[in-house]
C-alpha cells in the first residue's frame, strides 16, 4: 500500500464555446498509507475529477501527483498500480464474473494457477463463489457492486479508488454495502480514496474527509472534527442532516439581537466577538442543539427564543420542528415527547455551549 | 329506506364492452392486415401454387413437381447458384470488415467530422442502383479510357476487359460491391460503438489492457449484435443481387455472372416460364431462410444484447 499526495494540483477544462472551467483549483493534501479518505461535496465540486487524476484517466493542468514515492504525472493508468471501482461498475457485460475478475491479471500475463487462486480468493472474500460463471446481467445491483470491488482487489494494487460506488443501490443495500466496505478496508489494510456526494456515507466510512466545493478544498478533517468544528459555513451546512441552522444576529455588547428576540451571551464570548461590535454576524447552531422548553434535562434556560411552529415532522425517534427567525427557517431536532403542532407558540432553548459564529462576508468560522 | 328503481337498460355484455373499448384498435389494425393479405400473402401463395403448374394466361395446367425436377436438372440453375454463393462469400465478410474498419476510424473523429463522413458514406445508399451501375460501367470501361484500366496502367498492366471475360466478370461485380455502399452499416456500427460506456475502456486501461486487447476483448464482442444483423441482412441482399447483373453484364459472359435472382427474372420475363421461375423463387427463399437460421444459431449463442 502507498500514500497519495497532491501538490498544487490544478485542473482546467477548456471548451471552445463555454471557455475555461476550473474543476480543481490548487489542491494540496496527503493521504497516508492505509488510510480511508473520503472526498465529499456537491455535484461539480471537483471530487470525481480529483479521483480521476489520481487514476490517470484525467491529466492535471499543473501540479504533481505522487503515489508511494513516485511522481506519476506522466504515467498511464495501468502503470500507476491503482484499481478503481466505477459508479456504473463498468463490468464487461459479455464476460462471466470469473472473466471479469481475471481480466486484469490475464492482461498482466500472470500464470493461470495464480489467476485462479486470486479469483477464488476474491470471490470467497466477497461471497461471489456461487455466481462465478454467471454474466453481470444475471446479478443484482449489490452483487455487481461486489464484482466491481472484486475486480479491484484481485490485483493487490497500492491504492483503491472508489467513484460513488453505492449511488446506484437502494437505501437498504447502501447501508449494508457501507458496512461491508468498512470491513473490507480493515481486512485489506488498503489505502482507499472514496468519492461520494452523500455526507452520511462520508461520515460513516472515512477516517478523514476532504470537503470540496467549486474546485476548492474547504476542509480536511476527521468526521468528528468536521462536525464539531466546521471551518466555514459551507462545511457547516453540508455536513450534518438536517444541516446547521444559520441565524442573522447583531452583536451589541453582551447582547445578540435577532428578529423577534435576543440572547445575552457570556463576557468571554462577547470579548471574543469584540471585532464585530454593532456588526452583523451569523449564528450557527445544529438542530440537535435546539430543544423544546418542556424537555426534561435541558442544560439551561438562559438562551430561549419564542417562536411559532410552522411544521412538525415525526421521525419516530425524534421530531423535527420548523420555525422562523427573520427570513430564515430554523430546524430543531427535539425529543419525540415534546409537545408541538403547527401554529403553536413555543419557546425554544439554544445550547450555547455548541454554537458557532461565522463572518457574513467571508463565511469563515470566527474563533472567539 | 328507499329501494333503487329498476334498471330500464339491459346490462351490458362483456363482449359489447370490450368492443366499445377496443373496437377502434382493431379497425386501425385492419388496414395494414388487409394490405398484407392482398399484396403479400396472396401473391406468395399464388406463386407457390404456380410453381406446381405449367402457367399460361389462358389456363394453367397442374404438373406436380415437374418444375422442380426441371430446375435441378438444369446446369444453368446450378451455375447461377454457384455464382450467387461465390458472390455472397466474396462480398459479405469483406464488406463487414471494410464497414467495421471505416466505422472505427470515423468513431475516433470529432463530432462534426463524424457527421460529414456519415453523410458522405451514406450517399451511395441514397443514389439509385441504376446510377451506381452506370458510373461503374464507366469505371470498368475495357478500353484505355476506363478509369480502372488507367489506374492499373500506372503499374504497367495492360487493359482488362473487366465485364467481358468469364474469369473477371464476377470478380468485377464483387469489386464494385466492396467499394459500394457501406453507409447503413457504418451508421449502425457507429451507433453501437457510441453505446459502449466509456467507463469500460477506462476500466480496461486500469486493467492493463493494450489497444489490441481492448479491441478484441471489449469492442468486437460488444459489436456482435450489429455484426450479426449486418451478416444476415448482407447475405439476404447478396443472394438477391440483380440490378448490377441486369444492367452491367446481363448474366454473361457465358453465364459467368448469372445469379439466381437474375435467372428467375430471365426465366419469367424472357422465356415466360412463370411456373419454373416460381419454383426457382421458392428454392431461393428456402435457401435464404435456412442460411439465416444457421447464422442465428451459430453466431448468436454468445451475443450480448
Amino acid at each position: 500500500m502507498a500514500r497519495v499526495e497532491f501538490r498544487n494540483i490544478r485542473k482546467e477544462f477548456v471548451d471552445d464555446n463555454k471557455g475555461t472551467f476550473t474543476a480543481v483549483a490548487g489542491s494540496n493534501f496527503v493521504i497516508e498509507d492505509k488510510e480511508f479518505v473520503v472526498f465529499v461535496g456537491p455535484s461539480g465540486c471537483g471530487k470525481t475529477t480529483s479521483l480521476r487524476m489520481i487514476a490517470g484517466l484525467e491529466r492535471q493542468t499543473s501540479g504533481d501527483i505522487i503515489i508511494g514515492d513516485r511522481v506519476v504525472n506522466n504515467l498511464h493508468p495501468k502503470d500507476r498500480d491503482i484499481a478503481m471501482v466505477f459508479q456504473d461498475y463498468a463490468l464487461y457485460p459479455h464476460m462471466t464474473i470469473r472473466e471479469n475478475l481475471s481480466f486484469g491479471l490475464r492482461n498482466l500475463k500472470k500464470p493461470k494457477a495464480y489467476i485462479e487462486q486470486k479469483v477464488a480468493q476474491a470471490a470467497s472474500i466477497l461471497g461471489l463463489e456461487s455466481m462465478i460463471d454467471r454474466k453481470p446481467r444475471e446479478l443484482s445491483g449489490g452483487q455487481r457492486q461486489r464484482v466491481a470491488v472484486g475486480r479491484a482487489i484481485v490485483r493487490d494494487p497500492q491504492v483503491f479508488l472508489f467513484d460513488e460506488p453505492l449511488s446506484n443501490l437502494d437505501a437498504k443495500l447502501r447501508v449494508q454495502m457501507r458496512v461491508e466496505l468498512s470491513e473490507l478496508h480493515k481486512r485489506l489494510e488498503a489505502t482507499i480514496v472514496y468519492v461520494t456526494h452523500d455526507q452520511v456515507e462520508a461520515m460513516t466510512l472515512g477516517e478523514r474527509i476532504v470537503v470540496m466545493n467549486n474546485g476548492i478544498i474547504q476542509q480536511i478533517a476527521s468526521p468528528t472534527e468536521l462536525y464539531a468544528n466546521p471551518q466555514n459555513m459551507f462545511v457547516a451546512g453540508f455536513i450534518g442532516s438536517p444541516p446547521m441552522n444559520f441565524i442573522d444576529v447583531t452583536k451589541e455588547g453582551n447582547v445578540l439581537r435577532m428578529e423577534g428576540g435576543s440572547f445575552t451571551i457570556p463576557d468571554a464570548m462577547a470579548r471574543g466577538l469584540s471585532k464585530y461590535e454593532n456588526k452583523p454576524l451569523i449564528l450557527g447552531v445544529r438542530p440537535e442543539h435546539i430543544s423544546g422548553e418542556d424537555l426534561p434535562g435541558t442544560p439551561n434556560h438562559e438562551y430561549t427564543y419564542a417562536g411559532k411552529i410552522q411544521v412538525v415532522e415525526h421521525l419516530g425517534s425524534e421530531n423535527l420542528v420548523y420555525f422562523r427567525i427573520g427570513n430564515r427557517t430554523v430546524t430543531a431536532k427535539v425529543h419525540p415527547e415534546t409537545t408541538g403542532y403547527p401554529g403553536m407558540d413555543k419557546t425554544f432553548i439554544f445550547n450555547f455551549d455548541k454554537v458557532h459564529f461565522f463572518d457574513p462576508e467571508t463565511e469563515q468560522r470566527i474563533d472567539w | 329506506m328507499q329501494t333503487a328503481p329498476a334498471q330500464s337498460r339491459p346490462p351490458r355484455t362483456p363482449m359489447k364492452g370490450y368492443m366499445r373499448e377496443y373496437g377502434w384498435a382493431y379497425l386501425f389494425i385492419l388496414a395494414p392486415v388487409l394490405l398484407f393479405l392482398i399484396f403479400t400473402l396472396y401473391p406468395v401463395a399464388s406463386a407457390f401454387l404456380m410453381s406446381f403448374q405449367q402457367y399460361s394466361v389462358m389456363g394453367s395446367e397442374w404438373i406436380g413437381t415437374d418444375n422442380y425436377t426441371r430446375m435441378v436438372k438444369d446446369e444453368v440453375f446450378w451455375k447461377s447458384m454457384w455464382n450467387t454463393v461465390l458472390f455472397t462469400v466474396g462480398t459479405v465478410p469483406v464488406n463487414i470488415i471494410i464497414t467495421y474498419a471505416l466505422s472505427f476510424f470515423i468513431f475516433q473523429m470529432k463530432d462534426k467530422w463524424q457527421t460529414f463522413f456519415k453523410a458522405t458514406m451514406y450517399l451511395p445508399a441514397v443514389a439509385s442502383g441504376v446510377t451506381i451501375s452506370v458510373v461503374w460501367l464507366a469505371i470498368f470501361d475495357p478500353t484505355h479510357a476506363g478509369l480502372l484500366n488507367r489506374f492499373i496502367g500506372l503499374f504497367g498492366f495492360d487493359p482488362v476487359i473487366w465485364l467481358g471475360k468469364s474469369d473477371t466478370a464476377l470478380f468485377s461485380l464483387i469489386l464494385m460491391n466492396w467499394l459500394g455502399s457501406h453507409g447503413a452499416g457504418i451508421i449502425l456500427y457507429l451507433a453501437a460503438m457510441g453505446g459502449i460506456p466509456k467507463s469500460l475502456y477506462e476500466a480496461a486501461d486500469i486493467d492493463h489492457a493494450s489497444g489490441w486487447s481492448k479491441f478484441w476483448r471489449i469492442t468486437w464482442p460488444l459489436m456482435k449484435p450489429t455484426t450479426l444483423y449486418l451478416l444476415v441482412t448482407g447475405v439476404i441482399t447478396s443472394f438477391q443481387v440483380f440490378i448490377s447483373v441486369y444492367l452491367m453484364t446481363q448474366g454473361g459472359p457465358n453465364f459467368a455472372t448469372t445469379t439466381i435472382a437474375y435467372l428467375i427474372y430471365n426465366t419469367a420475363f424472357n422465356f415466360y416460364e412463370f411456373g419454373l421461375a416460381s419454383a426457382q423463387s421458392f428454392v431461393l427463399a428456402a435457401l435464404i431462410i435456412v442460411i439465416s437460421v444457421i447464422q442465428f444459431k451459430y453466431f448468436s449463442s454468445d451475443v450480448e444484447y
